[in-house]
């Protein structure tokens, strides 16, 4: 029980993590937390179904399942630069304050659910199956193969953003743009560049974790509520750590389902929000433990 | 005098002709209300049973309307939201319409029942939870009318098939605790069993928003339950029937209406999708639905949900409400509505109790799904919900 | 009639809770994102009060209204001290768990079948007064020493600390009073649509409360007060949009914020000094 607890948070925590890493990305260029990564994970989960569609008969298996993933990931690629244009670039122009970006990233999220809804409404569909969805035995209890599928790819994307973010001049660029924005343009680079590449990086990140929320819990347009855990873990794993955002997603999926088994759903999160107040009181850093200057 | 009656004549027909155009202008149109989520979560029921009640106006409206009046559909958004609605039914109301067709949804029909009576302008609706018809006095609330089984209704059919037809006896269930549909449909379910000498061995909840419900299931897996009663929405069906083959845990689900098609062909996995027993509104096969199906596949290029045919009956009921009564203002279908008897809608024969406002005896057609295989198992309905007087 | 009636009446509803965010986020410049809750707080108590144990009309309000402060004091006690952005968070949480709460106790909320009922007692003028009241209170509020110390601590808290304002006392001051206004709205919300369930107090209401503050111009009370109105009655137009309704509203809703960032008012209030200026010289009327 205890072993089969573990594995499923995990699993659930990897998904969190997904959307929790482009939670932190974001928060450390534009210093808000970006809420319309939920209508993106949405449009990009339909996305990958409609590219699901047109190449199921062409392609087999593994290899549709990767093209539907590259599918749903450049489609939220465009989908947040298209964000980023039309709600946060104006505001940028005016050097607003970063609570005009969140609600103009709330707003963004609920315009972009809506639109899906309008598309979509008319019936309920889901992905083909890319792989059997049969359970494998692992430390004597039954582990999904899907859950192992999704837990191994969040960590591919995750190295990836590391390694972009580490290894490439876009992403010194980046992190450059993390400390001061206005100081990388005198640097001479591009921060309209910048932003935009970094919110294509988690929209990305953002369309694979839209393809595993809709493989497992079928397509609707409310999926991307789910961006609310996100949120949750990236901050409890400290604002704009990305490796702190991981931690963070990984014990809140544990967490859950620790507090389900125990005291069951009902109560759940009435216990997580008990910890959670307990942890921000105790470690108010956050558990990476970086603490970003608040607006002087 | 030929020149003077020709005048006469010419005058005569054009006053005619005028009063022909006034008084179909003013008085040829019959406004019915639908209030339905078109633009928030639930809008999937909320346009299928739009569609199902165009697609009767348009047939009563080609075969000559009511009283020779056309009836003409205004579609209300709800976004499934309890505010919306009352604004939406209030402004239904000011644009005069003489009933209005109900949305899927209890709470919405909880709310309006106050209103709706003060209006007295009556909503035929499927909502399922059996006080938005029966008020807390026992009588029934006068402007709000059921058309499909209640909650009560629905989930003793459910649990006498368990019961009495399959044999199972150790009931393990599982329902959303944040979702008043599925606790509707728990709550008359688990009283039946226990009264048939039935028990639960493990009742579990999760709460909206849940995607795994693994470690429910394994609890409920532990306390060795025969089978599993799951009365919720599609979502979760199709995440509960994955997660249940996950784990190992090869019992029969009892599901609820949701388990209806589309169902099998999202959860996509013959091997998940077994095994699972659900009572749906209609049979495919049976012969009065072929017009409707064929109508809604022509126009929209699908085949149609079961709310499509709620939609559709809602507006056959108005109208057998209409031509019961005598005639087509809202006091007229406030009158009719209790005494409809015997009408044969899509969804099987609606009589409406007076006593209640809900149907009488209305029977559901249980199905096996197996493989992946819709298998029809015929209609079924408990010895008790009988009238005395049927057969 | 009845339409105008229950769109003015919901307005009015509506508005009492965005006083309440205006106070939070528009005047101290936090974010709540379970402000929703406190009206389910309110809603619930007094009903469950009227309903289930026959407590006179007065006070079981005063009661509901007593719950959503002892709410508020609850999760501003440990929230004040920490940091902004976890505010945020913590009144998520907050919101998440008392609808948990209510759904659990179902043999005294009904749980997720809500409680229906409930007497209609909430009437058009009723809520005009409540209206007027709590405007009242909160413009007085605003110009206080409190209110002052409020805009202090919003554009720069180091700063107000250093002046000796009690930030913690402030902020749990201003959520107190935030919190009974918005157990308020959720009394009448309750004694209007006679029925409540806990699925229509989630994040996203508390979400779209922000989001009016916002449309107004975080300073201003006018603007706020105008944003609810324009905000409530806006989808009421667009009807005729049908599925296209919600989309267009968040479109103008991006533009304003946008390409309008102060909102509709800015920092300007429409008091008896600039109604002199914008009668006198126009020059200077508000754009």
């Amino acid at each position: 029980m205890l072993v089969q607890n573990i594995l499923n948070g995990i699993s659930l925590g990897s998904v969190y993590a997904l959307i929790a890493v482009g939670f932190a990305l974001i928060f450390n260029v534009l210093k808000f937390s970006n809420f319309s990564q939920g209508g993106v994970m949405t449009v990009t989960a339909y996305a990958g179904y409609v590219a699901s569609r047109y190449l199921s008969d062409r392609l087999d298996s593994l290899v549709l399942f990767a093209a539907v993933l590259a599918a749903a990931a450049v489609s939220g690629a465009v989908i947040a630069a298209a964000v980023e244009r039309l709600a946060f670039r104006r505001l940028r122009r005016t050097k607003s304050e970063p609570v005009y970006y969140f609600i103009s990233s709330i707003t963004m999220g609920i315009l972009l659910e809506n639109l899906i809804t309008i598309y979509a409404s008319s019936n309920f569909y889901s992905y083909p199956r890319f792989f059997a969805t049969s359970a494998v035995p692992l430390f004597g209890v039954n582990v999904a193969v899907t859950d192992m599928m999704m837990f191994a790819l969040s960590i591919a994307a995750l190295l990836a953003l590391l390694f972009i973010l580490h290894r490439t001049k876009i992403g010194l660029g980046i992190r450059a743009a993390c400390f001061d924005v206005n100081t990388v343009q005198l640097m001479g680079m591009n921060p309209d560049f910048l932003v935009t590449t970094a919110l294509m990086i988690s929209g990305a990140l953002g369309g694979v974790s839209g393809v595993f929320l809709g493989m497992n819990y079928t397509l609707y347009p409310q999926l991307g509520q789910m961006v609310v855990k996100g949120f949750v873990a990236s901050v409890l794993g400290g604002l704009g750590s990305i490796h702190g955002a991981v931690i963070g997603a990984v014990l809140l999926g544990i967490l859950e389902i620790f507090f389900i088994s125990w005291v069951g759903a009902g109560w759940a999160p009435v216990f997580v929000f008990i910890v959670m107040l307990a942890f921000l009181l105790v470690r108010p850093r956050g558990i990476a433990g970086i603490i970003v200057q608040e607006k002087a | 005098m030929k020149n003077g009656t020709r005048k006469w004549l010419f005058c005569a027909v054009l006053v005619a002709l005028l009063a022909g155009f006034v008084g179909a202008a003013s008085a040829k149109e019959i406004l019915i209300g639908n209030m339905q989520d078109i633009s928030g979560p639930t809008s999937v029921w909320g346009n299928a049973v739009t569609r199902g009640a165009e697609i009767a106006v348009e047939k009563i409206n080609a075969a000559g309307g009511v009283d020779g009046a056309m009836l003409k559909l205004i579609t209300m958004d709800t976004k499934a939201n309890v505010q919306e609605a009352i604004k939406g039914y209030n402004s239904l109301v000011s644009s005069g319409v003489v009933a209005v067709v109900g949305p899927p949804v209890s709470n919405i029909g909880l709310a309006l029942g106050p209103i709706a009576n003060k209006a007295g302008v009556p909503v035929v609706g499927s909502f399922i939870d059996p006080r938005v018809t029966v008020g807390e006095d026992g009588k029934p609330q006068a402007a709000m009318f059921l058309m499909q089984p209640s909650s009560v209704q629905y989930s003793e059919i459910m649990a006498s098939y368990t019961i009495d037809v399959l044999g199972l006896k150790k009931i393990g269930v599982l329902y959303d605790q944040s979702n008043a549909f599925a606790v509707s449909l728990m709550k008359p379910y688990v009283e039946y069993i226990k009264a048939a000498g039935g028990e639960i061995v493990s009742e579990q909840v999760y709460t909206k928003g849940d995607k795994d419900f693994k470690t429910q299931l394994t609890k409920i897996k532990e306390a060795g339950a025969d089978c599993l009663y799951f009365p919720n929405y599609i979502q979760e069906a199709v995440l509960v029937t994955n997660q249940r083959k996950q784990i190992g845990f090869d019992v029969p689900i009892i599901g609820g209406l949701d388990f209806a098609p589309p169902f099998a062909s999202l959860v996509n996995d013959p091997e998940a999708a077994n095994n699972i027993y659900l009572a749906n509104n209609f049979s495919e096969k049976e012969p009065q639905l072929k017009e409707v199906w064929d109508v809604y596949k022509a126009k929209y290029g699908e085949n149609p949900v079961n709310k499509v045919f709620l939609g559709y009956d809602k507006i056959l009921l108005i109208q057998e409400a209409m031509k019961l009564a005598g005639g087509t203002s809202s006091e007229h279908v406030m009158k009719g509505m209790p005494v409809v008897a015997n009408l044969e809608g899509t969804t099987g024969v609606l009589t409406i109790s007076p006593d209640t406002h809900q149907p009488v005896g209305l029977s559901m057609v249980m199905y096996k799904i197996e493989k992946g295989e819709y298998v029809e198992l015929g209609r079924y309905v408990p010895e008790k919900h009988r009238a005395p007087w049927s057969k | 009639m009845d339409y105008f009636v229950s769109t003015v009446i919901f307005t009015g509803i509506a508005l009492i809770g965005v006083l309440g965010v205006y106070l939070i986020t528009g005047l101290t410049g936090l974010f709540s994102l379970g402000q929703a809750a406190f009206m389910a707080i309110g809603g619930y108590v007094s009903a469950v009060l009227i309903r289930n144990y026959n407590v006179p009309v007065v006070p079981a309000v005063a009661l509901a209204i007593v719950a959503a402060m002892l709410a508020a004091l609850l999760v501003g006690l440990p929230t004040v001290r920490l940091r902004r952005d976890y505010i945020s968070l913590v009144t998520l949480g907050f919101g998440e768990a008392i609808v948990a709460l209510l759904n659990n106790s179902a043999n005294i909320t009904g749980g997720a079948m809500g409680i229906s009922g409930i007497p209609q007692l909430t009437t058009l003028p009723v809520v005009l007064v409540s209206v007027v009241v709590c405007l009242a209170l909160v413009i007085l509020y605003k110009n206080s020493k409190y209110g002052r110390q409020c805009l202090a601590l919003r554009s720069d808290e180091l700063a107000a600390k250093s002046m000796g304002i009690d930030v913690y006392r402030l902020k749990l001051i201003t959520f107190l009073f935030a919190g009974a206004l918005t157990g308020y709205s959720g009394v009448l919300f309750g004694f209007y649509t006679t029925y409540l369930e806990p699925a229509a107090f989630n994040w996203i209401i508390s979400a779209e409360w922000t989001i009016i503050v916002f449309v107004g111009g975080v300073n201003s009370l006018t603007g706020t007060v105008l944003a609810t109105i324009l905000l409530t009655w806006l989808p009421e137009f667009l009807r005729f949009a049908s599925e296209w309704r919600v989309a267009i509203y968040c479109v103008i809703v991006l533009l304003i914020v946008n390409y309008r960032t102060a909102g509709i008012m800015g920092e300007r209030e429409l008091s008896p000094k600039t109604l002199r200026r914008l009668l006198g010289r126009t020059k200077e009327a508000p754009r």
